[in-house]
């Protein structure tokens, strides 16, 4: 099993209604990479991560998600501005959304909830003592450990994270990056990074994948981020 | 005069007026809640004139002679319910599918607002039956309430509290992060579905109620007055929950000893409520608490 590759795209178009944003996409994640998915705005590398979510079902070829109990259990990082600050809700509770996978009603109608779980998880990303904090009053930094809090809460085997490091200050940059690099060490899970930049990111990445001219490219991460290979992306656009 | 505590007592005449504005004033807000959380307020003018239209609508047929329910005045009243909640339900089910297709979703809603309040009107016209019972339906007759009907809506309304709160999570996780419920495998359409259910059978019971007008007060103003107090979904719903009753008695206890329409009362109080939560919420910031 643990060689099956986690997901796989087989000569996929993905895009929206009748419109294609990437086509031809082929290739596999393995169980354990840690996947860097760059490219300028307006790429598609949303729409790509959106198919793998599930969020969008491919427009034409095939998409395959298979963890070990069928679907893979996802862990999702959005980008922090998505969520709407509206709501009153605590950093606790952000966090305890991960762990709301099944109904449990018998569970949830007895008291018994999942509060074990989200403390360990918050405690993990350094935002435990954030827990009674009203969550749209944290900094980004402090919003962005919560939301990975929140990932691990769902116990994924996929992480998968949008631009987590966006209008982040430097130092949480970096204790953020040490944290991936744990969760990297330990190889219990499979990694996807949406990213802009590469400049910190890079040594965490086993393999990478660029989005540019509706197309997808993955390789390894010295392969796609050699300067030669990193030119001839740049001169093509250019 | 008659005293809160009077008002209160199993004897009062009007007790079951004043415990039915009170359990409307309690459930109303808690669906309020998520009209301002998914920023779906213009929903809440919009539903209850809708609500209106199909209580208006289902008497038009009725005094066209089409006898949907036997029972006299008791099967007039579920006729009405009936009309209600099959208007209110199937705008939500439209306003629900539009809004996912894009364009000018406001837009919509004010025309849906604007429709529904003319037909309201007209229905009532086309209506052969007279118009007198019927305008105390739409506008909410309340203080007419009898203790048979109290006691059935006690029902509804304790079912949609419930609801309410058993199923938190799941309404919290739909409205607040769709993308993140679906990659949890959480049926996002099944738990939408079931929220607009139960916004649809509140709106309807409290328009039959209470009226529109006070009933699109209790799905916002509460909510409001809550919202920078809150500290968590427990305590915002609670919260607004509270703001909705102590208004619903406060306006009755007025609108009795100052001889006032209740509905306008009520509304009227609710948003004092709210402007003393925002100054004293202000207040509070400016000395840094």
């Amino acid at each position: 099993m643990k060689n099956e590759p986690l997901l796989r795209f087989e000569d996929a178009s993905l895009g929206y209604g009748r419109r294609a944003v990437l086509t031809g996409v082929s290739y596999e994640v393995a169980q354990g990479s840690f996947l860097g998915i760059l490219g300028h705005n307006g790429s598609g590398k949303s729409t790509m991560l959106k198919t793998m979510l599930g969020l969008l079902p491919p427009l034409k070829g095939r998409f395959r998600a298979r963890g070990a109990g069928g679907k893979p259990r996802y862990g999702y990082v959005p980008q922090k501005e998505k969520l709407d600050p509206i709501y009153p809700l605590t950093a606790y509770e952000v966090a305890a959304m991960g762990s709301y996978r099944s109904l449990d009603l018998w569970r949830r109608l007895r008291g018994q909830g999942p509060q074990e779980l989200v403390r360990r998880c918050l405690k993990q990303c350094g935002a435990l003592e954030l827990s009674a904090k009203r969550y749209s009053d944290l900094s980004g930094g402090q919003r962005q450990r919560v939301l990975i809090a929140r990932a691990l809460a769902a116990e994924p085997e996929l992480l998968v994270l949008d631009e987590p490091l966006a209008g982040i200050d430097v130092t949480t940059q970096g204790a953020l990056l040490k944290l991936f690099e744990d969760f990297k060490r330990r190889q219990e899970l499979t990694i996807l990074m949406v990213s802009h930049r590469v400049q910190h990111e890079k040594s965490l990445f086993t393999h990478v994948a660029w989005v540019d001219e509706g197309k997808v490219e993955v390789g390894p991460t010295d392969k796609m981020l050699s300067a030669s290979h990193i030119m001839r992306i740049f001169e093509a656009e250019l | 005069m008659t005293t809160l505590l009077d008002m209160l007592r199993p004897s009062f005449l009007l007790c079951h007026a004043v415990y039915g504005s009170m359990v409307v004033g309690f459930v109303v807000p808690l669906v309020g809640s998520y009209f301002l959380l998914r920023r779906l307020v213009f929903w809440g003018v919009a539903l209850p004139e809708v609500s209106a239209a199909g209580i208006s609508c289902a008497f038009m047929l009725q005094g066209l002679g089409f006898t949907l329910l036997a029972g006299g005045e008791s099967g007039q009243k579920h006729l009405a319910i009936l009309g209600s909640v099959v208007f209110t339900v199937a705008a939500i089910v439209f306003l629900a599918y539009t809004e996912q297709r894009g364009g000018v979703p406001e837009g919509r809603v004010g025309s849906l607002y604007a429709l529904a309040g003319a037909l309201a009107i007209l229905f009532l016209v086309w209506n052969p039956g007279g118009e007198a019972e019927m305008l105390g339906l739409l506008k909410g007759e309340i203080v007419t309430i009898s203790g048979h009907d109290f006691r059935a809506m006690l029902e509804v309304f304790g079912l949609v509290t419930a609801a309410m709160f058993v199923f938190q999570r799941e309404f919290t996780l739909v409205s607040y992060d769709r993308d993140m419920a679906v990659t949890l495998g959480r049926n996002v359409l099944v738990w939408d579905g079931l929220l607009f259910l139960i916004v649809g059978i509140t709106v309807s019971l409290g328009v039959m109620t209470a009226g529109p007008l006070v009933i699109f007060g209790f799905l916002v103003i509460p909510p409001m007055a809550a919202l920078p107090w809150a500290r968590g979904m427990l305590s915002f719903c609670l919260l607004a929950s509270l703001v909705g009753g102590f208004c619903a008695l406060g306006g009755f206890y007025l609108s009795f000893t100052r001889d006032l329409p209740l509905g306008p009362v009520i509304v009227c109080l609710a948003c004092a409520v709210l402007l003393v939560s925002s100054a004293l919420r202000k207040l509070l910031r400016k000395a840094g608490c």
